[in-house]
């Protein structure tokens, strides 16, 4: 036939900078089942390597064969070094690991946190022992998620992150675990009613982000990369699906929104308004690339929160 | 060319508003405070260069003078408080000005110095009265009044298309003496204020209480004057580096010409 055969054409590839669209490699006679780590450079890990086919486009994945790409018998491609990078789930452990054996510190009241003569005491407020088991359930479930549950569609991110990350979290978990463990704490105005308020809205709240986390799970086959649609399951948590894109998001927000009532201290107010500008943040950029993907996207879907936001 | 004129003509009348507060403003430190006249459009629009040239000579005239008058610089504060406060709190709107793209500043920086700016004068020298005869004050009062008369002339004139060589030069070299002139200002100012935060417990609150919560203005305080020590060198060479590219840039385009 005429028209050259996809399947057995071999290329030539070109690999360029996408900055200084200086070339760096010429490989010829490339078979066109070879995949893109082929083409990546032995000297740094190829997770670090990014290979595209516009200059500021994304970036092709290690499994993109060159059969399905659209380019030509001759492939320019651009990398780009993505500079030092680092496991998705070490960050996540280690910036989860942190709150949870800090927070510990200081309702244990070790030394030099508080005057001398508290150390090693324990708080008479109920609500503070309770505030314990929350926080640190909630890092807990988070940890076990991250190990068991989560799916990551990249591997990897830059390293800096693991410390801004890790300040954030860190940081946030000390200042509010100083007051609320503080000989000084008061406890909430409205009292038991309170939290017992607070608590149900908390529990309700990490039983509905874990079963979000589980639906979107069962949405992706084990080692695959595949993307669809989720959609409410028989779990009633899962319902919020219906008027959401990040139902997980939502979730977590109440959780935070219940710890605050229950201890009633300004910063864990601080710390959920901060999660939640961010988590929306996040929310809009997953409900708008959603809308790209999928033709029939749910028009009833707000990101974060029911017909709101 | 003939849109970059419209603009500058139909945000001219910002200006013009200036220029008559001038006049009222600068009575000398006879007048008390609540004697001076307000700005009555805070809101008109116009460009930065154009309308805010007009009141950093406000206080600049009003330093002059107020010196001339008293022989002295200790009431000088007095003085030139009201349009201080009044234009450098004004100058918040420059952030917004970045961050829709009619001023080719950088969001981020703009928004630290205004805010580093705001802070100073209503946090730390309005706040604290005992600071207002420093000679701290006048330190990075002078060192801000100046740099903003040469940054204001430089956008007017780059608006207009017509930048002279000598104010390009100006605002990326005097900064080299102006910065660590307001910087000193600054730093010595925070620190006077220090003793009088504590004694006062101003700005601080304390367990227990029912929103558990603390706050103490004095370390506050103490934690800005040290952000100074990273913040600072950055700034000051970013200006540095500009003043390298941007001067050099000029001088090659002298040759060829």
């Amino acid at each position: 036939s005429k028209h050259p055969d996809p399947l057995h054409t071999l290329r030539e590839v070109e690999i360029l900078d996408a900055k200084t669209r200086e070339k760096l490699c010429f490989l010829d006679k490339v078979g066109p089942e070879h995949g893109l780590h082929w083409a990546k450079d032995p000297q740094w890990y190829p997770a670090r390597q990014s290979l595209r086919l516009d200059p500021k486009g994304k970036s092709l994945k290690d499994e993109d064969v060159l059969q399905k790409l659209p380019v030509g018998t001759t492939a320019t491609l651009y990398f780009r070094d993505l500079g030092a990078q680092i496991s998705w789930v070490t960050v996540f452990l280690t910036e989860y690991a942190g709150p949870l054996f800090i927070y510990l510190l200081f309702y244990f009241r070790v030394p030099f946190i508080y005057g001398h003569k508290y150390d090693f005491t324990s708080s008479r407020h109920t609500v503070v022992h309770l505030a314990c088991i929350c926080h640190s359930f909630h890092y807990v479930k988070r940890l076990l998620e991250t190990l068991f549950v989560h799916r990551f569609s990249h591997g990897t991110m830059p390293l800096r992150n693991i410390f801004k990350n890790c300040t954030y979290y860190w940081g946030f978990a000390a200042w509010m675990a100083y007051y609320i463990n503080h000989p000084l704490y008061t406890p909430p105005t409205y009292g038991a009613q309170q939290v017992k308020l607070a608590l149900a809205i908390f529990v309700i709240c990490q039983l509905g982000n874990f079963s979000i986390h589980m639906a979107l799970r069962d949405l992706r086959p084990a080692g695959s990369k595949t993307r669809k649609i989720p959609y409410p399951t028989k779990n009633p948590f899962t319902w919020l699906f219906l008027l959401v894109s990040c139902p997980n998001y939502t979730y977590e927000v109440g959780s935070w929104i219940g710890f605050a009532i229950m201890t009633q201290c300004l910063p864990v107010a601080l710390f959920s308004l901060v999660g939640f500008t961010q988590m929306t943040i996040w929310a809009k950029g997953k409900h708008r690339s959603y809308l790209k993907e999928f033709r029939d996207y749910p028009p009833l879907r707000m990101p974060i929160i029911p017909f709101l936001l | 060319m003939a849109a970059a004129a419209a603009t500058a003509a139909a945000k001219g009348n910002g200006g013009g508003g200036g220029r008559a507060g001038a006049g009222d403003a600068v009575r000398g430190p006879g007048r008390r405070p609540d004697d001076l006249p307000r700005e009555a459009h805070p809101g008109r629009p116009g460009s930065d260069g154009e309308r805010r040239q007009p009141r950093w000579l406000v206080i600049a005239v009003g330093l002059v003078r107020a010196y001339l008058a008293k022989g002295s610089y200790h009431s000088l504060y007095y003085s030139i408080e009201k349009p201080l406060k009044f234009f450098q709190t004004g100058a918040l709107l420059e952030i917004l000005h970045c961050a829709i793209g009619i001023v080719p500043s950088s969001v981020v920086l703009t928004s630290f110095q205004v805010m580093s700016r705001v802070f100073l004068i209503w946090a730390v020298t309005h706040s604290v009265k005992e600071v207002q005869s420093e000679d701290s004050v006048l330190l990075f009062v002078i060192a801000w009044t100046i740099t903003e008369i040469i940054r204001y002339s430089f956008y007017t004139f780059s608006l207009l298309n017509h930048l002279p060589y000598l104010i390009k030069w100006a605002r990326y070299t005097l900064f080299i003496v102006l910065y660590p002139m307001g910087v000193s200002g600054e730093l010595l100012t925070i620190y006077a204020a220090l003793p009088f935060v504590r004694q006062a417990g101003l700005y601080s609150i304390s367990l227990p209480n029912k929103y558990n919560f603390s706050f103490d203005y004095h370390a506050f305080l103490i934690l800005i004057m040290i952000s100074y020590i990273p913040i600072f060198p950055q700034l000051y060479f970013h200006m540095i580096h500009q003043r390298r590219k941007i001067l050099s840039h000029t001088e090659e385009h002298k040759k060829f010409e």
